[in-house]
C-alpha cells in the first residue's frame, strides 16, 4: 500500500517530465475551470528536469511577484513559503479539506491542487487581500466575528473565501443551499451552524 | 454569568494574521519530510539512502544511523505519546512508524528524495485488533497510575441474580482520529546552543521539560512556542517523537528545519482514540430502581505502552445503582499507541452505559427521562462521596421542554416507527452528558500600567476554546478595565507555566491564577488609595471600575494617581495557583512536565458537570440514510465565563458526537494491521451539510467548591452522550437496536433485510 502523498509527488514529477504541459495542467486543474494556464505550464515543461527553476510572475492580491520556482511547487506552498502569505492554510494537501481555498479570477479554488506555474496570468486573492485595506474588514470577515463562526480559526481563511464565492455564485439562497455549497470546507471545531448564520448576514451586506 | 464578549483574537483569525506554528517566518529555513514504514510488525532489513541523498538540494537523510545515541526515548506516561523513539529502533512496532526524515532546501526536493529512500523489511504477522490472534490481554487496573483500580461496590452477582428485570448487552466503539484541521508539524531552530521549537502543542511547559530529557540538555536552553493552535482535541497533548527528532535534524544541518507531516502520517505518528468493546449487565426492580450494574471494558493499546482510558471511573458513579462491578482490560496489538481524544474515557464508556439505560427503560416500560430521574443521585454509589453540585435532572427538564419530548410520550413512549413521515422514519432520543470537573496548577503574570492597560501572561494554550478571551475578561473585570485594554500572551514556554490544555482544565485553572494575580494588584492599589486619605475604607467596598479606583465614601482616584502614589508607573504581580489538595510545589512540578490535574472522582468530594442531549433523527425507509435535523443540549457547568464561546464549545462538541455516532471510524486492515482510510476523503468527518439545527441551553448553576473561579470545564462535555442519544432515536425510528458506532446506512440496510 503506497503512501498516498508520496505517490502523488512522483506522479506530478513524471507527468511534467514525460508529457506536455497541457496534459499536466489538465491533470491538476479542477473540473470546469478552463485552462488558460496551459501555455506557461507548457513553456515550463520544455525543460525535462522539473528541478530546474522556472521564472514565473504571479499576481497575488493585485501585486505582481516574480519568482524562480520548482515546477512542482504548489500555489499553496508558494504563497506560504515563498511569499510569506501564511493566512492560506494547509489541512491536507490533497484537495480534501478546503483550508487552502483562494480566489483565482474570483472563483474559489484549492491552492494545494494548483501548481504555482499554472497561476500565471490569473488574479489570485488570498485572505490577506480580501478586504479593501488593512483597516477594514470584508463583510464576510465581520460576519464571522459577529457569529463566532470559528474556534481554532485554522479553517477560517478558507471558509471565508469559499463563503464569499458561494454568495457570488448565487449559492447562498437558503440555509440548505449554503450548507451544501460550503461542504467542501471542513471545520473540525464544527462551527457549521455559526458559519451558515455568518454567510446569511454577509450575503445581505454584500448586496447579493 | 460573564458577558458574551466576541473573541479578542477574532480579527487576527479572520484576516489570516493569527500565527500558527508552521506560519513562523524563519531565515534560511530547510524543509523536512518524514518517511514512514509500510509494515506494521517486523524489522528493518536494509535502509538505502544513496539515491535520496544524491538529489540536488538534499541536506540530510536522518535515519537510525545518524540518530544513534542522540535521542532518549521517554518513559510512557510522563508526557511522551509513546515510549518508542522510532529513530532508535530497528524494530517496527506499528504501521507508519517513522524510519527517516529527509531534509532539503525546498519541500519539493524533500518529497522527491523521501520517495527514494529504499527500505526492505523482515515481516512478522501483526495482530491488528481485538479479534486477531497473538494479542496480549492485561488488566487495566494498576497498568497506569491514572487507573489504580476497578471501582466496585456491594455484591453484584447476588444483586444481579435477584433482580426481576435484567439486561446483558455488548457495545463496540470504533477507533477514531482527532484530525485537527492543522497538520502536525515541528519547526526547530538553534541559536548558540539555545533551541526554539515552534509546534502546535497543548502543553508547552511540559514539552520543554520533555525535550530536555529526550535531547539530554538543560531545559533553560529550550523554548517551545505555540501561540495559536489549529485544533487539537488531545492530539497535541503528549509530545510525539518527531519533535526531538526534528530538533536533532536542525542541529545536524545547522539550519532551522520545518517538518510538516502529511495528513496520512498523522494517523500513525501521533495518537488516536482506540476502539473499545464493552459488556454491560444491569438488573432493576419493577419500581425502576437499578439494583446491580456491571460495566466491563476492553480497550486496545500498543505492544510497548499500557494506555488506559478506564471510563468506568465515571460510569460506576453516574446513577444510584446499588451493587457495582467494573473491570477494564487492555488488549495489546501491533498498533501505534493510542492517546487522549476529546473526553477520552467518557465518550466510549458513556455511550455503552447510556445505550443500556435506554434499553433498560424500555424493558421497564418507563419514559427514559423518568428512568434517569428514578436513579438520579447526589452521592457516589461506590464511595458514598457527595457531588459538589449535580444538575442533571434540571438539564433533562429544560432540554426536554425546548425539544418537545412530549411528542414522543404522546405517540406512546416505546412505540417504534410510529412517527413516520412519508419515506422518512422519525425518531426522538435522549441521553446524559457527563464530564469530570478538573483543575490544574497554573502560574500567571499580570502587569497594570498607568495608561490603564494590562498585560496578562501565561503559557496556557488557546486551542480554540476561547480561553484567551475568557482570561482577558477575567483580568478586565478584576482590574476595572475594558476587555480591549487587556493584552494576553499565551502559548510560549518562556511565559509563566500554564496547564496542559486537556481534561477541560484551562478556563478554571487560568482564571483562578489570573484572579490571584489581579487580587494582589488590587491589594496594592487599595493600600495606596487609603494611605493618608482620611478614614480607611474597607477592602470590600474598594472597587476598580472604568479605569478608576472607587472608595466606599464615593471618593475615587484614577489608577495613574495611585501608581504615582506608589512611586511607580506599573504594578506587576506573578501568582501561582494550585488546586486544593495539591502536593507542595505543584507549579514547579508543572514546569517539570507533571500536569497535576485534580478533581473528578479523585478528591474527597465528586466534581462533575452534567448535561442532557435530545436528538431527532430521520432514517430513510428505503436507503437507510440517517439524518439528524435537530439536536438540543442543556448543560450545567458552574459559572459560565463567556456564554458565546461556551455555546460554541458545546455545539462543536455535540457535532463531534454526531460524527462519532454516524461517520467516524479508522479502518484497520485485519491482515496487515495498516490504516486504510488515512485521509480526509475516506475518514468521514461531519461537514456543513450533515448538520442542521443545534441548540445549546446553558442551565444556571453555582458551585463555589470546585475552584476559586467556580468554573466547571465544558470543552469535553458536549460530545459525551450524543452518540447514545442518536442510537436511542434510531431505535425509536426503526425498532432496530444498534449497539456499535459508527451507525451507518449499510448497518440499517442489513438490518432491514433480516
Ligand atoms: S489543503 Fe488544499 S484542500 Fe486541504
Ligand atoms: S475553526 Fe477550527 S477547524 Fe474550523
Amino acid at each position: 500500500m503506497p503512501d498516498r502523498s508520496q505517490s502523488a509527488a512522483v506522479n506530478r514529477r513524471h507527468f511534467l517530465a514525460a508529457v506536455g504541459g497541457a496534459a499536466a495542467g489538465g491533470a491538476t486543474t479542477l473540473p470546469g475551470t478552463g485552462d488558460a494556464a496551459a501555455a506557461p505550464a507548457a513553456e515550463a515543461a520544455k525543460s525535462s528536469d522539473p528541478r530546474v527553476p522556472h521564472t514565473v510572475t504571479l499576481t497575488i492580491n493585485g501585486q505582481d511577484h516574480q519568482l524562480s520556482l520548482d515546477a512542482r511547487a504548489s500555489l499553496l506552498d508558494t504563497l506560504r513559503d515563498r511569499l510569506g502569505l501564511t493566512g492560506t492554510k494547509k489541512g491536507c494537501d490533497h484537495g480534501q479539506c478546503g483550508a487552502c481555498t483562494v480566489l483565482v479570477d474570483g472563483r474559489r479554488e484549492l491552492s494545494c491542487l494548483r501548481l504555482a506555474v499554472m497561476a500565471q496570468g490569473r488574479q489570485v486573492t488570498t485572505i490577506e487581500g480580501l478586504a479593501p485595506d488593512p483597516h477594514t474588514l470584508h463583510p464576510m470577515q465581520q460576519a464571522f466575528i459577529d457569529h463566532d463562526a470559528f474556534q481554532c480559526g485554522y479553517c477560517t481563511p478558507g471558509q471565508i473565501l469559499s463563503a464569499v464565492a458561494c454568495v457570488k455564485e448565487g449559492h447562498a439562497g437558503d440555509d440548505d443551499q449554503i450548507r451544501e455549497y460550503m461542504s467542501g470546507n471542513i471545520c473540525r471545531c464544527a462551527a457549521y451552524p455559526n458559519i451558515v448564520a455568518a454567510i446569511r448576514q454577509a450575503k445581505t451586506e454584500m448586496g447579493a | 454569568m460573564g458577558a458574551p464578549v466576541a473573541r479578542i483574537d477574532g480579527r487576527l483569525k479572520v484576516t489570516g494574521q493569527a500565527r500558527y506554528p508552521a506560519d513562523t517566518p524563519l531565515h534560511n529555513l530547510a524543509h523536512g519530510v518524514m518517511v514512514t514504514s509500510t509494515i506494521a510488525r517486523g524489522r528493518i532489513r536494509s535502509l538505502d539512502t544513496t539515491a535520496a541523498a544524491s538529489v540536488p538540494g538534499v541536506l540530510l537523510v536522518l535515519t537510525r544511523d545518524q540518530a544513534q545515541g542522540q535521542l532518549t526515548a521517554p518513559k510512557f506516561g510522563t508526557g511522551g505519546s509513546t515510549s518508542i523513539q522510532p529513530l532508535n529502533e530497528e524494530r517496527i512496532w506499528h504501521d507508519g512508524q517513522t524510519v527517516a526524515i529527509v531534509v532539503a532546501e525546498t519541500p519539493e526536493v524533500a518529497r522527491e528524495a523521501a520517495d527514494l529512500v529504499a527500505i526492505t523489511y523482515d515481516h512478522d504477522t501483526p495482530s491488528a485488533g481485538f479479534d486477531a490472534s497473538g494479542v496480549e490481554i492485561v488488566d487495566g487496573a494498576g497498568a497506569s497510575p491514572m487507573y489504580p483500580e476497578d471501582p466496585k461496590a456491594g455484591d453484584f452477582d447476588t444483586a444481579f441474580k435477584a433482580a426481576p428485570v435484567v439486561l446483558d448487552a455488548t457495545y463496540n466503539t470504533a477507533a477514531q482520529h482527532h484530525n485537527p484541521m492543522e497538520l502536525f508539524s515541528t519547526t526547530a531552530e538553534w541559536n548558540d546552543g539555545q533551541l526554539t521549537v515552534y509546534e502546535p502543542s497543548q502543553f508547552v511547559a511540559g514539552w520543554r521539560a520533555q525535550l530536555a530529557k529526550q535531547l539530554d540538555m538543560d531545559a533553560a536552553n529550550i523554548r517551545v512556542v505555540s501561540e495559536y493552535i489549529g485544533g487539537a482535541f488531545g492530539s497535541k497533548g503528549p509530545m510525539t517523537p518527531r519533535t526531538a527528532a526534528v530538533a536533532l535534524a536542525a542541529k545536524l544541518v545547522k539550519r532551522p528545519v520545518r517538518c510538516v507531516c502529511a495528513r496520512a502520517q498523522g494517523y500513525t505518528t501521533a495518537t488516536f482514540r482506540a476502539e473499545t468493546r464493552q459488556r454491560i449487565r444491569m438488573g432493576a426492580g419493577r419500581d425502576g430502581k437499578i439494583r446491580a450494574f456491571s460495566h466491563e471494558g476492553w480497550e486496545l493499546t500498543s505492544r510497548p505502552d499500557d494506555y488506559v482510558v478506564g471510563g468506568t471511573e465515571t460510569t460506576a458513579r453516574l446513577y444510584a445503582y446499588g451493587a457495582v462491578h467494573t473491570k477494564v482490560q487492555l488488549v495489546k496489538a501491533d498498533r501505534n499507541t493510542p492517546g487522549y481524544m476529546r473526553s477520552p474515557p467518557e465518550t466510549p464508556y458513556v455511550f455503552g452505559l447510556e445505550c443500556a439505560m435506554d434499553e433498560m427503560a424500555e424493558k421497564l416500560g418507563l419514559d427514559p427521562v423518568e428512568f434517569r430521574r428514578v436513579n438520579d443521585t447526589q452521592a457516589d454509589p461506590v464511595s458514598g462521596k457527595r457531588y459538589t453540585s449535580r444538575s442533571l435532572m434540571r438539564c433533562y427538564d429544560e432540554a426536554a421542554a425546548a425539544f418537545g419530548w412530549q411528542r414522543r410520550l404522546d405517540a406512546g413512549v416505546w412505540k417504534t416507527g410510529a412517527m413516520r413521515e412519508g419515506d422518512w422514519l422519525v425518531g426522538l432520543g435522549c441521553a446524559t452528558a457527563v464530564y469530570p470537573t478538573q483543575v490544574a496548577p497554573c502560574a500567571a503574570r499580570v502587569r497594570l500600567t498607568a495608561d490603564g492597560k494590562a498585560l496578562l501572561q501565561t503559557s496556557a494554550h488557546e486551542i480554540g476554546t476561547g480561553v484567551r478571551t475568557v482570561a482577558a475578561q477575567t483580568a478586565a473585570q478584576a482590574l476595572g478595565l475594558s476587555v480591549e485594554d487587556v493584552t494576553v500572551e499565551m502559548g510560549d514556554s518562556a511565559l509563566p507555566a500554564g496547564p496542559v490544555a486537556g481534561g477541560s482544565v484551562s478556563t478554571a485553572s487560568v482564571c483562578s491564577a489570573v484572579l490571584k494575580a489581579c487580587g494582589a494588584i488590587r491589594d496594592k492599589l487599595y493600600r495606596a488609595a487609603t494611605v493618608n486619605s482620611g478614614p480607611p475604607a474597607t477592602p470590600e467596598s474598594f472597587t476598580l471600575r472604568d479605569g478608576m479606583a472607587v472608595l466606599d465614601s464615593g471618593r475615587s482616584a484614577p489608577l495613574s494617581a495611585l501608581l504615582q502614589k506608589l512611586g511607580t508607573t506599573q504594578l506587576e504581580e506573578y501568582a501561582e495557583f494550585a488546586p486544593e489538595g495539591s502536593a507542595p510545589g505543584a507549579v514547579e512540578q508543572l514546569r517539570q512536565g507533571n500536569p497535576g490535574i485534580m478533581g473528578g472522582a479523585k478528591g474527597p468530594v465528586l466534581m462533575y458537570a452534567f448535561g442532557a442531549e435530545f436528538v431527532e433523527v430521520r432514517v430513510h425507509a428505503r436507503t437507510g440514510e440517517i439524518r439528524v435535523p435537530r439536536m438540543v443540549g442543556a448543560f450545567a457547568a458552574g459559572r459560565i465565563m463567556n456564554p458565546r464561546t461556551a455555546r460554541s464549545q458545546l455545539m462543536g462538541g455535540m457535532i463531534w458526537g454526531l460524527g462519532a455516532a454516524l461517520h467516524e471510524m479508522t479502518e484497520i486492515d485485519p491482515r496487515h494491521a495498516r490504516t486504510v482510510n488515512r485521509d480526509l476523503q475516506d475518514y468521514l468527518l461531519p461537514v456543513n451539510a450533515d448538520v442542521e439545527g443545534v441548540e445549546v441551553i446553558l442551565v444556571p448553576e453555582t458551585d463555589t467548591e470546585v475552584n476559586p473561579a467556580g468554573v466547571k470545564g465544558l470543552g469535553e462535555l458536549g460530545n459525551v452522550g450524543t452518540s447514545s442519544a442518536i442510537a436511542s432515536a434510531i431505535y425509536h425510528a426503526t425498532g432496530r437496536r444498534l449497539r456499535d458506532i459508527p451507525m451507518r446506512l449499510d448497518t440499517l440496510l442489513q438490518l432491514q433485510q433480516t
